[in-house]
């Protein structure tokens, strides 16, 4: 008994220690190789992480590249998760989130090689192999508090929020409560920041659903749930009350939260597959952009709701949908300021 | 029986006690209401407290029902995620709440057997238990967790026909889910099985003087097993709250520390249910106030300060009005037969 | 196992030795198999994943490197917590400490110029785990002055910490060149330098902390006294100890601890304070004293243990496509199987020392 306990664990040892290495073709000049590394978190969070995977996926079904992700632990990792695809024979990397912004420019330096699209990260100085893919987010929540404006009956809107922490959630955030406030100026907006740091303030669904049902029953009537799975929570607690109506963040939410199907009229979406897709066929077409690449914004579908939108709220939003692209209104939003 | 009988009598004072903060307690909302002066903002506010108290309280009455028999749980936040995380799947894969419940409930029993098993059979140090299913229960569910799934509902609220109608306490306590109108009951239950019943005793002699315990022909060890394998059930229903009543869906790690502060209020309320409720509710309620008062805006203070406030309110009234506490004593230490 | 042979005192000892070490050894390979069969329940394929991992942490000078640089920390946080036990106290609020001393380590090194590295990084490094002996004081104080739990006060805490760090990293110290919410990067005179290429200094700081706490411990009036309130803090009152001064010392030593870790992150790894980049460091501590036994020389390598794993965990994902969850798990069934010494001892067949196993959950019930 206790011999053969010793002989297994000898086995398992060597076994362990002789190590087995991977192959791996990306170093082949002739294939294409497209590596993804999140911001903590995982590849299936429902948000950015995950639509900038299903970009670099697009690209591996329609430009036939070997496409892998490694899932970030530690923010600390950033570096070492980019290196491991850098180091790997890589061509294109993708790196999600603001947060990997520093990292995402180091590698750029150390390997001038490998293109580098890096999703919310806003670019000071154009770096030949770096992409910044950016959204201007106000836009889209302009759009989102235009129709929350319009749609209100109680004259209360509310907004779910992840934490300031984060530029693009102050982005929807202002850009929200400017375009309600544009169509309508007297409403009461109501927005609250999670009270947490960064770890947790993206994925407390329970806060985020039971702030919203204290914004409901002060009155709100259209809630704005804006951060990953805190602003789920607060989506599909939405769904539970009679005649409230929820606006979804980031993608199409009618795909990612059906649970909210029952309030859900739009999301305020910036659309990262296609960026994410443009850019790496970009890089096959040698003509990969280095600095600041903005990606498109805009209302998702109304869906189900698309009877409960009348015709005037649908023209008046592709009217402030115009002057804003045009610039002839501003969402009010400066980061610098 | 002589003891029995002063032991009810201290705890009915312990119960006058707390009773008189917590009208105090009641005071300070009364007037904070007072001053935003607007009865939507006070119901909206009192049914946040209770919601965001129900699964403090659950997860406290769990580590006092370990405690009070002597064995330490500071793995209740695993235990939560762990029984949130079973009951969720139950839900996915029957579509029946009942069930669910019922399979968050066992889940947490699980769990409460498994650190029953470290803590009274391989005599663990308790602390070294309860952190191994914290971590254990962290690792278990984002492993095996898929997203995608997605579930039919959630347990609704159960509107307790004329009693809803009163003003004020109708829509605050008398129009609730499931799970939260059993948080409220338990804590009735719990403090009469502890201060009022043979098994109570039992169980407060084990905590506080075992070998006694034993002299008089007590299985210090049986109970310990049973009450830590019941309390971890609690704690599934506080899991069960999470993804069944309060979100309807499971995310990693989603119990973000309500485990650890569900610890917190045990301590703060000094081992007895009351005293846990009115630490839950406090807490609860500055939750609620925090939200408010960003929902009001025109205050012009960072909103970090605000969100810090139930946490320096429990520091505050911790060390200004409770003070010092003291557990059973027999806690953490594994029974030695001799 | 019956038969007695005399043996040499010396070798006596080694065998005591390695009956010490093949209980952790035991257990972790009793962790990896379960580990494994884990793994191959979900599909995934265990010696690669496992090759992987070490691969990761040892495979190269770099990889061993980081094993080190994850295990700062873990040291750090481990003797914080460990010296709180040594005391009877439970610090869980590492977290909340180290949030401080990286964040005053970072304003230190970005806020102060033109002092030689000699004594600016000196100066951040201390600076930043004053920071935290200072909030961990407020524990300490309010446990001696007012009998507040320590417990419910440092889980407070660590809360607090959260939202007074992020507001000063997006406020006040808040770098200005971008609107990324994050201070600016620290001075190249107050950064930790590694050795060579790969060996970060903060280990080898953290390593000799350890020397220093457990000399403080076992070879000082005052560690005796700190390990006498641990044991009974009414004995050490009547043998004439000031148990409040000791109480509020040992939380003050403690966050030091903790605090020069957070400060070791800023200023040898991160280069600055961001919020979201000192997560769970405090929290891990937790599992590493609990895994040296609140001994402060065992500490190192079992974050040394710890570290590697989650040194190797993103090459374990590259590799072997298992998610670094796994590394929880792994983590969980480690302690366990050190802990459940009966387990263990049964399979190897050793008698239980003389000892017995530790409690650590005794200061828990001292008021």
């Amino acid at each position: 008994m206790r011999k053969s306990i010793v002989l297994i664990f000898t086995l398992l040892l060597l076994v362990l220690i002789s190590g087995v290495s991977m192959a791996q073709d990306c170093a082949s000049p002739d294939v294409l190789c497209v590596g993804l590394v999140t911001d903590v978190g995982e590849v299936d969070d429902k948000s950015f992480n995950q639509s900038a995977w299903e970009g670099v996926q697009r690209a591996g079904e329609e430009l036939g590249a070997t496409v892998e992700f490694i899932e970030t632990q530690d923010a600390k990792d950033y570096a070492t998760n980019i290196g491991l695809f850098a180091e790997n024979g890589y061509d294109v990397i993708v790196t999600v989130g603001f947060a990997l912004g520093q990292a995402t420019a180091e590698a750029a330096a150390a390997y001038p090689n490998i293109n580098f699209i890096g999703v919310d990260q806003f670019q000071g100085a154009t770096v030949a192999n770096v992409a910044g893919l950016i959204f201007p987010e106000d836009r889209a929540g302009f759009l989102a508090g235009a129709l929350a404006g319009m749609m209100t009956q109680s004259g209360t809107i509310a907004a779910v929020l992840g934490t300031d922490l984060v530029p693009p959630v102050v982005a929807f955030k202002e850009g929200y409560e400017n375009g309600a406030r544009y169509v309508n100026w007297d409403i009461e907006l109501i927005s609250t920041y999670h009270p947490g740091g960064l770890d947790v303030a993206f994925t407390d669904p329970e806060w985020g659903a039971t702030t919203a049902r204290q914004a409901i029953d002060l009155g709100a009537d259209v809630v704005f749930g804006a951060g990953g799975k805190t602003g789920n929570g607060a989506l599909i607690e939405t769904a539970g009350a009679e005649g409230v109506l929820c606006i979804g963040v980031d993608t199409d939410q009618w795909e990612t939260v059906p649970e909210a199907h029952s309030c859900l009229v739009s999301s305020a979406m910036k659309l990262i597959v296609p960026g994410v897709f443009e850019l790496v066929q970009a890089h096959v077409d040698g003509a990969f952009p280095g600095g600041n690449y903005v990606g498109d914004v805009g209302l998702a579908p109304f869906h189900d709701f698309d009877a409960n939108v009348p015709q005037e709220v649908k023209d008046r939003l592709a009217e402030i949908e115009r002057l804003l692209i045009d610039g002839q209104i501003s969402t009010g939003y400066n980061p610098g300021g | 029986m002589s003891t029995l009988a002063t032991t009810s009598k201290s705890s009915w004072r312990e119960l006058l006690r707390y009773s008189g903060w917590i009208i105090a307690g009641l005071v300070v909302v009364a007037s904070i209401i007072g001053y935003l002066s607007n009865a939507q903002v006070t119901t909206s506010m009192l049914a946040s407290t209770l919601r965001q108290s129900t699964p403090l309280i659950l997860g406290a009455l769990c580590g006092l029902l370990c405690e009070r028999t002597g064995v330490v749980n500071i793995g209740i936040e695993g235990q939560m995620l762990f029984s949130a995380f079973i009951g969720f799947l139950a839900n996915v894969y029957t579509g029946n709440l009942v069930i669910a419940v019922a399979a968050a409930i066992l889940a947490g029993m699980l769990v409460g057997g498994l650190h029953a098993f470290m803590a009274v059979y391989l005599k663990m140090d308790q602390i070294i238990a309860g952190t191994v299913i914290n971590i254990l229960a962290l690792g278990l569910t984002g492993f095996f967790y898929t997203a995608g799934l997605t579930t039919e509902g959630k347990l609704q609220p159960i509107n307790l026909g004329p009693l809803a109608d009163l003003p004020l306490v109708g829509p605050v306590l008398f129009n609730n889910p499931p799970i939260t109108y059993m948080a409220i009951i338990l804590v009735f239950v719990m403090h009469y099985v502890l201060f009022f019943t043979q098994w109570g005793l039992r169980t407060r002699a084990v905590g506080e003087h075992p070998s006694a315990a034993d002299t008089v022909g007590i299985n210090v060890n049986r109970m310990r097993y049973i009450n830590v394998i019941i309390a971890g059930g609690i704690a599934g229903l506080a899991g069960g709250f999470l993804t069944l009543e309060a979100v309807g869906s499971f995310e990693r790690a989603m119990t973000n520390g309500r485990g650890f502060v569900a610890l917190a209020v045990m301590i703060f309320g000094k081992w007895t249910p009351f005293g846990a409720w009115g630490a839950a509710l406090l807490f609860g309620f500055a939750s609620a106030l925090q939200t408010q008062l960003q929902f009001i805006g025109t205050i012009e203070i960072p909103h970090q300060f605000i969100g810090m406030l139930p946490y320096v309110l429990t520091i505050v009234v911790l060390a200004g009005l409770v003070g010092r506490s003291r557990p059973p004593a027999a806690v953490g230490k594994p029974y030695e037969t001799d | 196992m019956t038969t007695k042979t005399p043996t040499e005192p010396g070798q006596e000892r080694l065998k005591q030795f390695l009956l010490a070490a093949a209980i952790p050894i035991t257990a972790v390979l009793l962790a990896a198999l379960i580990g494994a069969i884990l793994l191959i329940l979900s599909g995934a394929d265990p010696i690669a994943a496992y090759s992987a991992l070490i691969k990761g942490s040892f495979g190269s000078e770099r990889a061993f490197g980081r094993t080190l640089e994850k295990a700062t920390p873990l040291i750090l946080g481990g003797l914080a917590v460990a010296f709180a036990f040594k005391g009877g106290l439970f610090n869980i609020g590492g977290q909340g400490q180290l949030l401080f001393g990286a964040i005053i380590a970072g304003a230190l090194g970005f806020g102060i110029s033109g002092l030689p590295f000699v004594i600016h990084m000196p100066l951040a490094l201390l600076g930043g785990a004053l920071a935290g002996a200072l909030y961990a004081t407020i524990s300490g104080a309010l446990k001696a002055f007012t009998g507040a739990h320590e417990v419910i006060t440092t889980i407070m805490l660590n809360f607090i910490a959260i939202n007074i760090t992020d507001f000063l990293a997006n406020g006040v110290w808040k770098d200005t060149s971008g609107i990324v919410a994050r201070t600016p990067a620290i001075l190249e005179t107050a950064a930790i330098p590694r050795l060579g290429t790969n060996m970060p200094l903060g280990f080898f700081i953290a390593a000799f902390i350890a020397f220093l706490v457990w000399y403080l411990l076992f070879r000082t009036t005052l560690g005796f006294e700190i390990r006498t309130v641990g044991l009974n803090n009414h004995a050490a009152h009547y043998a004439g100890i000031t148990v409040a001064r000791i109480t509020i010392l040992t939380m003050g030593i403690s966050g030091f601890l903790a605090g020069m870790g957070g400060a070791i992150e800023t200023l040898g790894v991160v280069g600055r304070f961001q919020p979201g980049f000192n997560v769970g460091l405090g929290f891990d501590g937790i599992t590493i004293a609990l895994l040296a036994r609140t001994n402060p020389l065992a500490v190192i390598p079992a974050a040394i243990l710890i570290g590697a794993m989650q040194g190797g965990a993103s090459q374990m994902q590259f590799d072997a496509k298992v998610s670094f969850e796994i590394i929880d798990v792994i983590q969980a069934l480690i302690l366990f199987f050190v802990s459940a010494e009966m387990i263990v001892r049964y399979i190897l067949r050793i008698r239980a020392d003389q000892g017995g196993s530790v409690t650590l959950s005794t200061g828990w019930g001292q008021g």
